[in-house]
Parts: structure tokens; sequence; C-alpha cells
């Protein structure tokens, strides 16, 4: 599938970063959406079925973006778009207590802020070609 | 140390009673018992120490003469093993010697035999007491450490942010070279990038204030000092970021609101009061801002017609890192520590800070100052302490 078809939603608090990371993928033939925080993240997710989630972990609210994360592995729908998580205080995902049944964060990969943009375009290339090849139904 | 603020919940307080005399365990027991607490007694201190340290009691009244393990070797492991336990002694009228000795190694109290059942009731109270004044203070302990990790936690964010903003507009750049795309937003991005530079300044700059103010040396003179200049200076400051905001400005600043207080702390007092009218503000809103002597106080109104701030939030407005949203569930670039910079700076002084907001409407801020008596004399400024406390004050930054 070429990229211009491939989807990509940005959820981040920070507009310069959400915008200046569209600008930069856009030019790289993505079709860009933007939300600013989970819930927002989460409808545009469930309208626009994105082949690809950039997820801020650290929205206003503290543990917003791994509610969102569970929100969308947990509905019928999305359970497999791959998930990128991003951090500006993390090295790696922080080990939160969540109750037994949501004991894992269904996260694909990690990246720290600020982002390497050549290893992110670099994974998402990697993530979308198998995702492409991996799933013949996708229209 | 969970446990120990854990298990005040799971019921009345625990007594444990170490004594090799079963007519004093029976007798400590039903005294005990009959004041709402729960009792569990031990004859020996082995079953005693093992009880310690499986039902973590609050409070252990031991004897000191026992066969066996002696009553200050228990005293000695259970301070090793919880020295929230508050410890009794037991003791004979020929060992009072012992009892200090005891105290002195970490018992609470001392029951000289014979007692009698108030005298049994009186200390454990006392001991109960003691006991739920260490947990509070534990508690208190707990909440300082975690806000000041929080502190640190969240400075770091809030520098960070910014940080990855800017390093990403410029790494967009870098990669997209020579695309005429990215070269025609150039300009438009490298003005973000300043932007979000201002805005960690400010945070920095508001974040050593407050340091600042913590160590009491802000406010390092005393002067009588006409507000209304500085406010005016103040205003003419924030005129460009009124005008990008569409904002006007309107003053009433008559001379003659004489306070007393240090110029720069009032400056630093404005100049928050006004940004933050500025930019709570609505596209064409106006602020006002109006100064007057009245009953021995000098009155600083700044009012907005902006967001307003709902009822419920106003308590938490002068608190460190309180933002208030915007309609849209947004919140505007800053810390949230202007107010509480505001409040602490207002307190120093001597006055007190009103708030009257609606949501919708606006939000009025009204600093209370003391004004100056007319025989009030210009004092020194404690130039040396003001001095020291800013080395120290960079130093820390």
């Amino acid at each position: 599938m070429p990229p211009a078809q491939q989807k990509i939603l940005i959820v981040d608090d920070d507009a310069d970063f959400r915008q200046s990371l569209a600008f930069f993928l856009e030019s790289h033939g993505y079709t860009v959406r933007q939300a600013a925080d989970g819930r927002q993240g989460l409808l545009l997710a469930r309208l626009e079925r994105p082949d690809l989630i950039i997820m801020d972990l650290m929205m206003s609210e503290r543990t917003e973006g791994l509610f969102a994360i569970q929100e969308l592995r947990r509905s019928a729908d999305l359970p497999q778009t791959p998930i990128f998580v991003v951090s500006s205080l993390y090295a790696k995902v922080p080990d939160f207590r969540v109750p037994p049944e949501q004991a894992w964060l269904g996260h694909d990969e990690f990246f720290s802020k600020p982002l390497d943009l050549p290893r992110l375009l670099e994974a998402i290339r990697r993530r979308l070609s198998t995702e492409a090849t991996g799933e013949t139904t996708q229209a | 140390m969970n446990l120990l603020l854990d298990k005040r919940q799971e019921g009345p307080p625990l007594v444990v009673v170490i004594d090799d005399d079963a007519a004093m365990r029976l007798s400590c027991r039903k005294i005990l018992v009959k004041t709402g607490l729960r009792v569990e007694t031990f004859e020996d201190g082995m079953q005693g120490l093992d009880a310690v340290a499986r039902l973590k009691p609050d409070v252990l009244v031991v004897d000191l003469k026992m066969p066996g393990i002696s009553g200050m070797e228990v005293i000695s492991r259970v301070q090793q093993m919880d020295p929230s336990v508050v410890i009794v002694v037991i003791t004979g009228y020929a060992t009072i010697d012992t009892a200090v000795e005891a105290m002195k190694s970490g018992a609470y109290d001392f029951l000289p035999k014979p007692f009698s059942p108030d005298e049994l009731r009186l200390i454990t109270n006392r001991a109960l007491e003691r006991r739920r004044l260490m947990v509070e203070a534990r508690r208190q302990e707990l909440e300082r450490e975690l806000l000041k990790r929080r502190f640190v936690t969240f400075v770091s964010h809030q520098l960070q942010t910014p940080l990855a903003a800017i390093h990403q507009y410029l790494n967009v750049l870098k990669h997209l070279e020579g695309d005429p795309a990215a070269e025609a937003r150039r300009r438009e991005w490298f003005d973000r990038c300043l932007a979000r530079t201002e805005e960690m300044l400010s945070l920095i700059r508001n974040w050593l204030t407050l340091s600042a103010i913590e160590g009491q040396c802000l406010a390092r003179q005393r002067v009588r000092v006409d507000l209304a200049p500085i406010v005016a200076s103040v205003l003419e400051t924030c005129e460009p970021l009124a005008e990008a905001e569409e904002i006007s400005v309107e003053s009433d600043l008559p001379e003659g609101c004489l306070t007393v207080g240090d110029p720069d702390c009032l400056r630093v007092l404005a100049e928050n009061l006004i940004t933050n009218a500025v930019k709570y503000n609505k596209p064409g809103g106006r602020v006002s801002v109006s100064a007057r002597a009245s009953g021995g106080e000098v009155i600083l109104a700044v009012a907005d017609t902006g967001i307003g701030i709902p009822e419920q939030y106003q308590r938490f407005l002068f608190d460190e890192f309180f933002r208030v949203k915007t309609p849209n569930g947004s919140k505007k670039p800053g810390a949230g520590l202007g107010l509480c910079i505001v409040k602490r700076i207002v307190g120093e002084l001597g006055g007190y800070i009103e708030v009257d907001s609606q949501v919708g409407v606006g939000t009025t801020f009204r600093v209370h100052l003391p004004a100056a008596s007319g025989r009030h004399e210009v004092q020194a400024a404690q130039e040396e302490t003001g001095a020291a406390c800013t080395t120290e004050d960079i130093d820390r930054g």
C-alpha cells in the first residue's frame, strides 16, 4: 500500500509537537490526523480507523495516555492497530500497577521525547509494511 | 511504613501485654478490653516478640522482670523491629532505676506495681495518643516527600515539553532541508520556537522566585512606596502581550496609593495578576486595572472579561501548579505558579487577596495591602540579608 493511503493518528496535548510531527510524516507521504487528548484520540481512532497511532503517555492527566491505550485495546474494532507510545518523562514505559485483567499495556513500541525522527520513520515503515502484507482483508 | 498507616482502619487499636504473671495478664486484658481496645497477652518474651512482629500492635505493655528473655531485651528488639510501637514497662517499686533505664532505651512510660485499673487506663491512653501523633507525623512526612517528588517531576515535565517541541521543529527543518514546503514554514516555526523558549524562561524565573520566597527573603526591603507608578510600568511591559491577544487594557491609577513593601515584589505581584488577566481572557476582551487607598488599605484590583473560574476550583487557585482549563478543555501555557507567588507576596506584606469570578463573565482579583501611615518612616533596606539570600538562591537553582 502506498503511504498516502496509510493513516497515522497523533495523540499529544502539545500543539507544536503534534503539528511538527504531522508535517514531517505528511511530507513522507502519510495521511495524518491529530488529537489533543485521550478522549479526542479515542473518538478519532474509532471514526478514522488509522493504520497506526502515536500516543503521548503523559497528557494533562497523568495516566490519560495509559487509559486511552487500554480503552483502544479493549474496543472490539481496533484491537490490532499498532500503537507507538512517546513520553518525555520516562526512558521506558513505567510499570504501573493495574488490575490483573488489564495487567498489560498494549503498546507496540516505545519512543522517548524528543523523538528521533529517522528512527520513528523507520519503525513506522517497518510496522506498516508488515501490517499491509499480513492483512489481506484491509480495504 | 504503609502498614503503619493502613492498620488504623482495621478497627480498635491493639495492645500486646507480655507478663509472666497469669493474674496480671488477665486483669490487664479485662481492664483494657472494657475501654474498647483489642488486647493480646503473652507469657514470655519470645512469644511476645513473635506476636509484635506478626500483629504489629499500637502499644506494647511489657513486664521488665521475666524469666527467659528480659523486658529490657524485648524493648531493644522491638525498637529495632518497629520503632513506631509505643512501649510501656511494668515494674516493681524496687526497680525504678531499671524503669528509668528502660525509658532511656526507648520505652515511653512505666507503670509501677501495684497499679490501679485507672492508672493502667490512663497510661495506655497516653501511649495511644503518643502513637496517634507518631502515625500522624509519619503521614505528614510522607506527604511532604511526595510533594517534593511531585515538584521535581512536574518541573522536569514542564521544561521537557517545550524543549521537545523546539527540538522537533529544528529537527524537522534539518531532515526536510531543501523541501520547499518546509522552507516556507521556517519563519513560522522559528517564531514558535522562540515562544516556547520564552515559556521555559518564565517557568525558571517563577521557580526561582518561589524558592526565594520559601527562604523567606523575597521582600528584602520595607519601604514606603506608591503602588500606582509600579503598576503603570508593569502595564507598559504587558502591552505587546495584550495586543497579540487582542485585549484592550484600561487603568485607573491615581497617585498616592502608599503602602509599605518591596517595590520588586510589588512589581512581580502586579505582573502575575495582569498577565493572567490577559492570558485567560477572550479575544476582544478587556482588562481593567485600578488602585485606590481606602480605610487604612491600598487596594489593587485586576479584572478581566475572560473565561472565569468555576466555583469548585476557586479554592485551588493559589495552589502550586494549579491551572484553569479553558472551556475546550485545553490549558494556557504556564506552570501554574503565578498565583502561588502572588499569594505568598501578599502574605509577606501583611495583606490578603480576594477573588470574585463568574464562569463566562470574568474574574476580578483584589489585593488588599496595609496603607503606609503618615508617620511611617522609610526603613533602611536590609541589604546584607537580601544579598546573602540571592547568592544562596542562585546556587540552589
